[in-house]
């Protein structure tokens, strides 16, 4: 585990469903070291999976943990938000010093699945974050290795 | 924890798992080469500078391969960093240099660093830091 120079994080994001194109699914996590994990996969069209690998730098983990402090997601709990079912699922798992939350809910389509659910305002940042983060990612992983990621 | 590297990626992926492709390097430290260039990553940036701001800014070093100034997605303004890459090592660096000194963006002051590095030596990876 990390020493006490860094708080420790860790960020894992997982959206995906099984369905008749098999198991599509996004998914990436980062780590304190720095080291960010990104998968996609779908066999729509025999498309395959992506799977790819780097290390960001201190500065990167940091606008991270930023953005997620902001966000203040970690005040929020999934108890009343929608469960997963067939349409599919999320995850999302963060560290954050001696924080941790572990979230999972089903796909949000719009802000409207999140203004007609039972936990509009926790939920909402959730749908927000979620967006932050991924976009974000996509950048990283998009520029790093000249891929278009897919949403 | 430290040997346990390999059972984690077989839980959190079936199948192939663990096989991550990456860009070849060496082992750390030092900034990473990105696929056809050097990425920085710039923090702090005021919430109505414009894609122009940064691009003004930075092409002061060197002709800018690419730039992604994110937007926050609820507000429509910038999130507040943004990715600039070049194709030079040496405009990097010396972008890194200057802006982290001038007056910044739209008369705020950013922080500009290398966005990705090289991975830690692989000893580095398994044992926890020197007691």
């Amino acid at each position: 585990m990390q020493n006490n120079q860094n708080d420790e994080f860790y960020l894992r994001y997982y959206v995906g469903h099984k369905g008749v194109y098999g198991h599509e699914f996004l998914e990436f996590e980062f780590r304190s070291d720095g080291r960010l994990r990104y998968a996609n996969n779908s066999n729509y069209k025999q498309d395959v999976l992506i799977r790819k690998e780097c290390f960001v730098s201190e500065s990167v983990i940091s606008e991270f943990k930023r953005i997620i402090e902001e966000s203040e997601i970690i005040k929020e709990n999934d108890s009343k938000w929608p469960a997963p079912d067939k349409i599919g699922r999320q995850e999302l798992e963060i560290k954050l010093g001696n924080a941790h939350i572990s979230f999972t809910t089903s796909k949000l389509g719009s802000i409207h699945d999140v203004q007609s659910s039972q936990d509009p305002d926790g939920l909402r940042v959730f749908f927000y974050l979620i967006q932050d983060l991924k976009c974000f990612v996509f950048s990283l992983i998009g520029l790093h290795f000249r891929i278009k990621p897919v949403n | 924890m430290s040997k346990k590297q390999t059972n984690d990626n077989a839980d959190r992926y079936k199948g192939d798992a663990g096989n991550f492709q990456s860009l070849e390097s060496d082992e750390g430290p030092g900034p990473m080469k990105s696929i056809e260039g050097w990425i920085l990553i710039v923090k702090g940036i005021h919430e109505e500078a414009q894609e122009d701001d940064v691009f003004d800014a930075f092409s002061k070093y060197g002709p800018i391969k690419n730039l992604h100034l994110n937007l926050d997605r609820r507000t429509g303004f910038v999130k507040g960093y943004a990715l600039v890459e070049f194709n030079e090592y040496a405009h990097a660096s010396d972008a890194i240099n200057g802006i982290n000194k001038s007056e910044g963006i739209c008369g705020k002051k950013v922080q500009v660093d290398w966005a990705f590095k090289k991975p830690p030596k692989k000893g580095a990876l398994k044992q926890v830091k020197k007691q």
